[in-house]
């Protein structure tokens, strides 16, 4: 299944079920509808029986009351049962839309296009999507099919009071149409408040994440701000509160009003039904089980009518996103394979020509006019402040985002022109959030080689070699599975890593791929200056003879470069090896000396 | 907290005793009120039941000339009143119910916020502490329910069986008695369902787990850029499938012998039904009830179950379900808290700092993060702690403050042990700039000022002045509304740089009042000519005041009046920069392995 690019509809809350599974998505439909049908039957039934029990007191015959008691207890038996009925239906739906309808959500969103997922906008609406599709198209479904009995129920007895007096249904049609506009209006503007709600409660949930976090223990506690904050969230959440009171006020107005419109009707059927009683059109039993079933529409209705609708107008909003969400733009093949038969051609070159990037929907310019060329088999070092746009040169490489200007060429070949998969089995990154992936040790690492060799001896000697590359066997060795150990917490016998250790296990995935060009984009961030230091030597030994590149703002580690590039302002600014840039007495130049004047006094 | 402790049960009467009285007193006169309503609610139902007997009692004497239509109509009038009756009732006491709800949400929130201050600080450390934050917050919800179940019970269920049951008992008493005998199949049903549900949660609680992280592998914004240049996609695909199939395994299986116990006790709950009925029609026959009676009785029996299951099997269920979460609740507010049993009140006007034969260990770590320290700082001298990832600075200095308490050994502030003085009395001088400063998606002034919450400083001096001291320049066009700026996308704000939000630390740590304070250096990456500005401005803050600085760039901390050098938890040197040079090979390695890089013949590789 796939989402489609469309306008989603009232209507895919059935379509979209029944394409899971079509046998028990329909089944479903006609039970409800045959449930719905009950109550009428249920009316023909009383009446009938009444009528007789009355008949029998005055001339006797027991036994005539038999069929109509059976007809009773049959209607009685299959209500039941089929509550039960539809609850295995909804199962198997369900699991249905679990496997075929979740998975094509997480399949759409594994293709979409990078920019949709770094805009906060367009990321709020891929996790509400995200959050838990198939609920929400059964929550629909089931919306659906309730106004249907409801619509059923009603239309039933309706027919029914006809079929005895006519004219009493026009009176009823004329009371119950502005009853029901009154139910379906009150959902919107609900929703309405409850967002508006919504708002204050996210600003209490930061508080609350400060009054409770681990991160802020420290200042906490030394400041002892808490009496403080906590009082401030209180007066937030009391805020969101009384709009939502507010709201909910109207809601039970409405709602009970229309109930209470709803007592006022089934008690005008019953007492426009009085005379013809009286005149003998039509039974006592009729009358019983008309009005027994009005009242008992009245005891449901109100509650459920306003709910149904309100739901409706909530599900209305969630097609809504949906609609958008498949909108949103794919890239097609970013969640494929690495192609690896583009390794066969060897890397000669990277080059940059004037290109100018700024971030979708923001002004400044991160890149401006920046060019360069990059080379084999060089390990190459891009320093500079921080926001001076180090970053996004990966970014642009590794086709994340390709709404740059001017030209980006590999091996002169225009990289627009490059599959997503060529792409990945170009280069290999690890990047300064590098992923901590909660699998084995082992599964960690071969992350690196995806679509490389499947046997396990090839595959567990290549992850002990460069482990111990990495100088961390030792580590590995104390692992109570050593490299089949699950990492992270996610399974029960799962290890935690330490920053480092972690770091270390992502240079592994980094190395162990077959990619010509790799990179190394600040991973160490947490590390001391010292450790970071050899850390990179060890990865510049590591990684002799392929094509690197190091983004680091700390010189120390930039020095084991052939050449170091300095970004600065979008574009490189100074590019040579550390004596040329000291020469220079450029920016790197007094980057340097304010590291140096710490050691050495003027 | 030790294992015993934590799975002690606490009973439901315990419970309610201790949930009662905070929900009661969010407004005792409303409750009350409330509950009354319930009454009257739960009463309302009987009484629609007499008078729809009635009415149809009338009905019948009318179709058989027997009565007149005036008696018809009053009998009319009566049952409406009545519904209406309910359905204002009704909606009255949901309402303020629902509403009264989220205003112990509030309340019961807030205790636990207010009882987090109270834990030790050291206890953060502790991946069950914050397990336990993380359900006592989310217990809050079972709490209120179960306080909500015990009162619907009393107030609103059983009057209303208690006058359905006298109302059949009168009618013909075997009806009352074996209404509750058809209803004991659908219990059981329940406590079955209960428990083979709880087992599938059991089971399927990894596997969603699983499913959600895979997910998050493939979408989530942590790993997406990673996952899709590595092609791991397709592997991660096929995991979540895998779990899936999983888990729609044991859900189906779990729900079919649900389903089939299920049938089992309802088809035993339908024969009884059908035998209630055919006793009701025998009493019509027999002439011992009315018509009326009947038809009423007849009309109410399928509600009257419905409102049987649904305090049984919804609400009483819910609260089997989730009985653990309750506790969850109460257990946290019981956790053992720092400043309990704290005797020393005087305030202590600050001197020396002294810690004696100090060692440390942190929960769940196997080895001592500090051994053996002692250490004098005397008032007013400036201390630098150097050392490598790990060495133990951060921690030597959280032992210095009090914030955490040593496992042996003794810390001194002018002589009084940290252990014995409430964190009030002990902080209240004390300032710190931490490694790992806090963010706050508050307002510039709020992200100040939130280092001294009291009352002491009002006017706008003080904020002034610390900002201009920490290097903070209002004028910048990223501050657009002055102090009142708010420093976070998130709501409306602006994005700090590293370096901003690192001045506005300062600024805190600098406005609240003291006599000590600490500053550890930010490991979070700023570029080299920011991070001198840092160490410009720590040396500026640190002069004539007790302080003590860690930092891992030697070079950095020459302005200190002594250098301590820390290696595995220990103290591996003291002294100034050429003492150390001299005396300290630890701190001599360190020194030229770093220095090494800013002297001219460095070799490149």
């Amino acid at each position: 299944m796939k989402i489609k690019n469309k306008k989603y509809k009232a209507i895919d809350y059935i379509r979209i079920p029944i394409k899971v599974n079509p046998i028990m998505g329909i089944l479903m439909i006609f039970l409800r509808i045959a449930v719905a049908s009950i109550p009428s039957l249920q009316v023909l039934a009383t009446s009938r029986f009444i009528d007789t029990a009355i008949d029998i007191f005055e001339s006797g015959g027991m036994y005539r009351i038999y069929t109509s008691l059976i007809f009773i207890m049959i209607l009685v038996a299959f209500s039941w049962i089929s509550s039960m009925l539809l609850s295995f239906i909804k199962l198997r739906i369900e699991l249905s839309m679990n496997k075929t309808f979740r998975t094509a959500v997480v399949e759409k969103r594994s293709r979409l296009a990078y920019k949709h997922i770094e805009n906060n906008e367009t990321w709020d609406l891929i996790s509400r999507i995200g959050k838990n599709p198939s609920e929400q198209i059964m929550k629909g479904f089931r919306n659906l099919l309730n106004i249907v009995e409801y619509g059923v129920k009603i239309m039933g007895l309706m027919l029914l009071i006809v079929s005895q007096v006519w004219w009493v249904a026009i009176a009823i049609i004329g009371i119950a149409i502005p009853l029901l506009t009154l139910a379906s209006k009150s959902g919107k503007l609900d929703y309405e408040a409850f967002s508006t709600a919504q708002k204050y409660k996210r600003k209490a949930d930061y508080l609350k994440e400060v009054l409770s976090s681990r991160e802020s223990v420290e200042e906490r506690s030394l400041f002892g701000y808490t009496q403080e904050i906590a009082n401030r969230w209180l007066n937030r959440f009391e805020l969101a509160r009384k709009i939502e009171y507010k709201a909910m006020k109207h809601n039970f107005l409405r709602m009970k009003t229309a109930s209470i419109l709803t007592a006022f009707l089934s008690m005008a059927i019953a007492l426009v039904l009085l005379s013809p009683v009286n005149n003998g059109m039509i039974t006592v039993g009729m009358y019983i089980s008309l009005v027994t079933a009005a009242f008992n529409l009245v005891q449901q209705m109100s509650w459920q009518l306003s709910v149904v609708m309100q739901e409706y107008v909530k599900n209305k909003l969630y097609l809504k996103d949906l609609t958008r969400f498949s909108e949103l733009e794919e890239i097609q093949g970013v969640d494929g394979l690495p192609d690896t038969s583009i390794q066969k051609i060897p890397f000669e070159s990277i080059e940059f020509k004037n290109v100018y990037f700024s971030y979708p929907e923001t002004e400044k310019k991160i890149l401006n006019g920046l060019s360069m060329r990059l080379e084999r088999n060089k390990q190459y070092a891009f320093v500079g402040k921080n926001g001076a746009g180090k970053t996004t040169i990966t970014k642009l490489l590794t086709g994340l985002y390709d709404n740059y200007e001017g030209e980006i060429l590999i091996n002169d070949r225009n990289i627009r022109d490059f599959t997503q998969e060529e792409l990945k089995a170009y280069f290999s990154v690890v990047y300064q959030d590098f992923a901590k992936y909660h699998l084995s040790l082992k599964e960690n690492v071969l992350l690196g080689d995806c679509g490389g060799t499947k046997n396990q001896q090839i595959e567990r000697d290549r992850v002990k070699r460069i482990l111990t590359d990495l100088e961390i066997m030792d580590v590995v060795e104390r692992l109570p599975k050593g490299i089949e150990t699950s990492l992270g917490k996610l399974s029960e016998d799962g290890v935690d890593l330490s920053g480092g250790q972690w770091q270390r296990v992502a240079i592994a995935r980094n190395l162990i791929s077959k990619a010509p060009i790799h990179i190394l984009d600040e991973p160490t961030a947490a590390l001391d200056p010292v450790s970071e230091s050899k850390l990179y030597k060890l990865f510049g030994k590591v990684s002799r003879g392929k094509t690197t590149i190091l983004i680091t703002h700390r010189l120390g580690a930039a020095r084991i470069a052939d050449e170091i590039l300095v970004v600065n302002d979008g574009v490189i600014a100074e590019c040579g090896c550390h004596e040329e840039l000291i020469t220079e007495d450029g920016i790197y130049a007094e980057m340097f000396k304010a590291q140096r004047s710490w050691y050495h006094e003027k | 907290m030790k294992n015993k402790d934590k799975h002690k049960k606490i009973s439901p009467w315990s419970m309610m005793k201790k949930i009662f009285p905070q929900i009661l007193s969010v407004s005792p006169g409303l409750f009350i009120f409330n509950s009354f309503v319930f009454v009257l609610d739960g009463a309302s139902f009987a009484a629609t039941i007499l008078s729809m007997q009635i009415l149809f009692d009338r009905v019948t004497d009318l179709a058989q000339n027997k009565g007149t239509i005036k008696e018809a109509v009053l009998a009319l009038m009566l049952l409406f009143g009545i519904k209406v009756f309910q359905q204002i009732v009704s909606g009255v006491s949901n309402f303020i119910g629902e509403t009264y709800d989220s205003r112990s949400k509030g309340k019961l929130s807030h205790i636990i916020n207010l009882k987090m201050s109270k834990l030790d600080p050291v206890s953060f450390e502790n991946a069950e502490t914050l397990d336990d934050i993380n359900k006592s917050y989310n217990g809050v919800k079972f709490a209120i329910n179960f306080i909500n179940t015990i009162v619907d019970t009393m107030t609103l269920y059983l009057p209303h069986f208690l006058f359905m049951g006298i109302y059949l008992f009168n009618l013909k008493p075997i009806l009352a008695v074996s209404l509750v005998f058809v209803f004991l199949p659908v219990l059981i049903t329940q406590i079955v369902r209960v428990k083979i549900f709880s087992r599938l949660e059991d089971f399927s609680a990894p596997l969603r787990r699983k499913g959600k992280y895979y997910e998050e592998c493939m979408t989530g914004r942590k790993y997406v850029k990673e996952t899709r240049i590595l092609g791991a996609n397709p592997y991660f695909m096929n995991l979540l499938r895998q779990t899936i199939e999983q888990m729609n395994n044991l859900k189906w299986k779990a729900d079919i012998k649900a389903n089939l116990v299920e049938l089992g006790t309802k088809l035993i709950s339908l024969f009884g039904y059908l035998c209630i009925l055919w006793m009701l029609f025998d009493a019509l026959m027999k002439q011992e009830i009315t018509l009326g009676a009947f038809a009423a009785v007849f009309a109410s029996i399928s509600s009257m179950f419905d409102m049987m299951e649904e305090i049984v099997c919804e609400r009483l269920g819910y609260y089997a379900k989730n009985f653990g979460k309750i506790q969850n609740y109460l257990r946290f507010l019981e956790l053992p808290e720092r400043d309990e049993n704290k005797k020393y009140e005087e305030d202590i006007s600050y001197g020396d700092i002294t810690l004696e034969n100090v060692s440390f260990s942190y929960p769940n770590g196997e080895n001592n993060a500090l051994d053996g320290i002692n250490l004098t700082i005397k008032d007013g001298e400036t201390i630098a702690i150097v050392g490598e990832n790990g060495s133990g600075k951060s921690t030597l200095i959280r032992l210095l403050t009090g914030l955490y308490l040593p496992d042996s050994g003794n810390v001194l502030h002018n002589n009084v042990d940290t252990r014995a003085m409430t964190t009030e009395k002990l902080f209240k001088d004390i300032s710190g700039i931490f490694q790992n400063y806090q963010k706050y998606q508050l307002s510039l002034k709020d992200n100040i000022t939130i280092s001294e919450t009291g009352n002491k400083f009002k006017g706008k001096e003080r904020i002034k002045h610390v900002t201009s001291q920490a290097g903070i320049n209002l004028k910048d066009n990223i501050f657009n509304k002055g102090f009142k700026t708010m420093l976070s996308r998130e709501f409306d704000g602006v994005d700090l740089s590293g370096g901003q939000w690192q001045r506005v630390a300062i600024a805190r740590g600098l406005f609240r009042v003291h006599k000590f304070i600490i500053l550890d250096e930010p490991t979070a990456a700023i570029d080299p000519v920011e991070e001198t500005k840092v160490y410009k401005r720590f040396s500026d803050i640190v002069k004539n005041k007790t302080a003590v600085i860690v930092t891992h760039r030697l070079g950095s901390v020459k302005f200190a009046n002594r250098i301590v050098v820390m290696k595995n938890g220990k103290i591996a040197g003291i002294g100034n920069h050429n003492e150390l040079l001299a005396s300290c090979s630890i701190y001599k390695d360190m020194w030229e392995s770093q220095s090494q890089y800013y002297t001219q013949q460095a070799s490149t590789k």
